[in-house]
């Protein structure tokens, strides 16, 4: 195995091949960087680049897109505060409030290398253990999906800021929003009122890009009350070089939690249909929950980043498990990639790793060295991105909230999702300036039409409800559930007595 | 910021042109999660209908509802040749057995491309090595053998054709699209499903087990299948893919489509492609299709009708 990943490498380090593999990175990094457009997107704007070249040459240059557009999210997500791809969502809770403080390049680094490191450790476990990761995935039946969304929902409790109740009428909200349209089993319309557009269904994107760039540009707006301001905060000095090197040590000084990370993503990308963005939200949770200042989460701590982006880079890696080990594709990114290879007549499938071992081990090479050239990439772009902290307020909020209806817009060419953008702007605009936090809303957005199906699927295979509980895996998942609310709302007590006491002190 | 803007006017740049169709990006809806069999069978006809065409098909993934979903979305889509509708023979079954008010003469047909022939598969799991083993145990126990299936679509019908014929009962999961589906048989959690030679792969890696085809003859790629017929099941069932637009396209666009299909649906890249598919090229052009299609409707109503589906 070693010997063929060694030859892998060899082989992909050829000018032919390096080359895709870097131009494809670079697209996935910059379209991970604007908010709206999505890493699918990014790839099937590559893909008919890709028609002309060989077959490896082509998933070369789309496994680039992947591992750089996983990456390229968190530019934006820190800089701006808009998360530019799903999967940095959580990186905003952190990365933002860091930038802010006067050091945005320190976010950055953190990040880049974080996904670095997470998305190398997740090639481990791709190249290492696809088999036994693959039989995981097959433990996973409807109700063992269930029990893992349940497990994500209760993520809420460790999400809320002050108010508990808000972030659960958030959250609620949230799940709210996926029953809005058609049923997923037989279609019937549900609290449509009579609406055209709601009938298919809310688009995820534009309520992320909506609910996100819209609070964010908005309060930003009202803070500077149009006064012509620049967009970091120049007051306390805006720090845009950083040392690598004590950057690095951030990340690797807290090897077991970046390993755990690694793995909440490669399991997440393991299982189909989740995604990345509730990987780097679990393992942002999980980061919080092992933490000993769990209260300094959200106020620009390293931890918070690390997490998030470690584990939405592993989480590429993890969704390539499905395709190495049965030919079926875990997410969109993916289904491109298995079109390809059958454009070129290849035929995908459990087979595919041995008999195309050359192409297999190719596109595990391309992975790994994806990470390097995602990390050069930024590099070289560092110094550009981070001067958008240094431009007037007047100017970029304009062209971000142009780009982000354009992104919604193109998402189905539609301006159904335009609607949406706008709608859930304003939500996402007075959610936050009544105090209720926008992550449990995501949350609910992300998980509620997951949770419900596979709830139908249950009960449609199996009326006896026991079996969520008596199922292994999936009463594991539900005891975890509880015990990770328990132990949110211990955490949220005591640091409201910490903030209590801490206030007491400055007021004598 | 630099890229920002690039960005801005890459995004701009298809709308300020104007020319002939088409002049932008088209967009295929697939109405199934990709990586099912209707996404593998059209992900290689894009890049052929892309040549043709002069212009970057994009597949859009739509999925739920029986796969009424993406046909909602194509039915409202402007009729303008920018989006097309991957289509196979559920907008019939969807359509009688209620599920969606979306017909198929709510679209213009364009050209009909493939025919995959249905294939009755069980789960690893399950301890049958025969149809005969699986036979006798489905009818030890009715209503229990859950298969997983497309409510209400194709994958719903053929097993419920089987149903009929033998006089078993089975149990009905919902499971949108081939793609889950065979996560989930692959892990036992149903017991059968409809697929089709998109899977032998995972065949011949001893991961499924295809129990009958229902084809009229054995089929040359997996020719130790038995088929239902030779079982004495009186069962042939494939499905029919193909290509429609929205009604009101204008007849220039409809005459571009129609010709660029053929070219592409005759190419041998796409035969070679269809073969590893294990799916016949079943091409039509138009006129053929219309007819066809009408014929194929009023089959699907008999059949909703025989199987007490019927809701209209």
């Amino acid at each position: 195995m070693y010997e063929l990943l060694a030859a892998g490498l060899v082989n992909i380090a050829q000018v032919k091949y390096l080359l895709p593999l870097f131009f494809g990175t670079l697209a996935g990094v910059v379209g991970g960087a604007l908010p709206g457009v999505t890493i699918t997107m990014t790839i099937i704007v590559v893909l008919p680049f890709t028609f002309g070249l060989d077959p490896l040459q082509g998933l070369a240059a789309m496994t680039g897109v992947y591992v750089g557009g996983s990456a390229g999210g968190l530019v934006t997500a820190v800089l701006l505060g808009i998360p530019g791809t799903p999967a940095a969502i959580a990186t905003v809770f952190d990365g933002h409030p860091m930038a802010k403080k006067g050091e945005p390049g320190r976010a950055i680094w953190l990040g880049v290398w974080a996904s670095f490191f997470g998305g190398l450790l997740g090639g481990v476990f791709l190249i290492g253990a696809t088999a036994p990761l693959a039989a995981i995935a097959l433990q996973f039946g409807p109700w063992e999906f269930f029990s893992l969304f349940i497990l994500a929902v209760s993520m809420v409790a460790g999400l809320t800021e002050a108010s508990l109740l808000k972030g659960l009428i958030a959250g609620g909200l949230g799940l709210i929003v996926t029953v809005l349209g058609s049923d997923p089993v037989m279609g019937q319309e549900r609290l449509t009122l009579g609406i055209d557009f709601v009938k298919g269904g809310i688009d995820f994107l534009p309520v992320l890009i909506g609910v996100f760039a819209f609070a964010q540009i908005m309060g930003e707006i009202e803070r500077s009350g149009g006064k012509a301001q620049l967009a970091g905060s120049l007051e306390r000095g805006v720090k845009l070089t950083v040392s690598h090197a004590k950057v690095i040590w951030e990340i690797l000084s807290r090897p077991f939690q970046l390993l755990w990370f690694a793995f909440v993503g490669v399991l997440i990308g393991v299982l189909p249909a989740i995604g990345a963005s509730a990987a780097s939200m679990m393992a942002y949770d999980q980061a919080k929950k092992i933490s000993r200042r769990p209260e300094k989460f959200g106020s620009g701590i390293p931890e918070g980043i690390i997490a998030s982006e470690s584990s939405n880079n592993a989480n590429v890696g993890g969704s390539l498990v499905t395709i190495m080990a049965f030919g079926i594709p875990g997410d969109s990114v993916t289904a491109v990639m298995l079109g390809a290879l059958t454009i070129h007549g290849i035929q995908s499938g459990p087979l595919f790793i041995s008999q195309n071992p050359q192409l297999a081990y190719g596109i595990f090479a391309a992975y790994l060295l994806a990470h390097p050239i995602m990390v050069l990439i930024l590099a070289l772009g560092a110094r550009w991105m981070l001067r958008i902290v240094t431009l007037p307020k007047a100017a970029l909020f304009p062209v971000v909230l142009v780009l982000c209806v354009i992104g919604a817009y193109a998402l189905n060419n539609t301006m159904a999702n335009v609607y949406v953008l706008l709608v859930f702007g304003v939500l996402g605009y007075l959610m936050v300036k009544f105090g209720f936090p926008l992550a449990p809303f995501i949350l609910g957005v992300i998980l509620g039409d997951q949770i419900e199906i596979n709830l139908v699927r249950s009960i449609m295979t199996d009326s006896n409800p026991w079996l969520f509980i008596t199922r292994p895996i999936s009463g594991g998942l539900l005891l975890a559930s509880v015990l990770s609310v328990l132990f949110a709302l211990w955490q949220h007590r005591r640091m409201q007595k910490k903030t209590a006491a801490a206030d007491g002190d400055s007021d004598f | 910021m630099k890229k920002l803007i690039a960005g801005a006017l890459a995004a701009l740049l298809p709308l300020a042109a104007g020319a002939a169709y088409p002049e932008r990006p088209i967009k295929l809806i697939v109405p199934w999660a990709a990586g099912g069999d209707t996404d593998n069978i059209f992900r290689p006809f894009a890049p052929l209908l892309q040549k043709q065409l002069g212009e970057t098909v994009v597949i859009a993934n739509v999925g739920g509802a029986s796969g009424t979903r993406g046909a909602k979305e194509a039915k409202d889509s402007p009729p303008d040749g920018y989006t097309l509708y991957a289509v196979h023979d559920y907008i019939h079954s969807t359509y009688w057995a209620g599920v969606a008010d979306v017909n198929y003469t709510d679209f213009e047909p364009i050209c009909l491309i493939s025919s995959t022939a249905s294939v009755l598969t069980a789960s690893p799991k399950t301890p049958w090595k025969s149809w005969q083993e699986f036979l006798a145990d489905a009818k030890k126990r009715p209503g229990q053998i859950t298969v997983g299936a497309t409510l209400a679509s194709t994958s719903h019908f053929f097993p419920a054709l089987i149903e009929q014929a033998t006089g078993v009962k089975f149990k009905y999961v919902s499971y949108e699209g081939l793609a889950p589906r065979m996560n989930a048989i692959l892990g036992g959690h149903v017991d059968l499903t409809d697929s089709n030679l998109t899977q032998k792969g995972k065949v011949d890696a001893g991961q499924l087990k295809f129990l009958a085809i229902a084809t009229e003859k054995r089929h040359p790629e997996m020719p130790n299948v038995p088929t239902l017929k030779e079982l004495g099941v009186n069962v042939v069932y494939d499905v029919n893919r193909g290509i429609m637009v929205p009604k009101g396209a204008p007849a220039g666009v409809i005459a571009k489509l129609e010709s660029s299909c053929a070219a592409a649906a005759n190419e041998p890249a796409f035969a070679q492609a269809m073969k590893l598919q294990g799916t016949d090229v079943r091409y039509m052009g138009r006129p053929e299709y219309a007819k066809w299609l009408k014929q194929n409707d009023d089959l699907n109503r008999n059949l909703a009708k025989d199987l007490g589906l019927l809701k209209r």
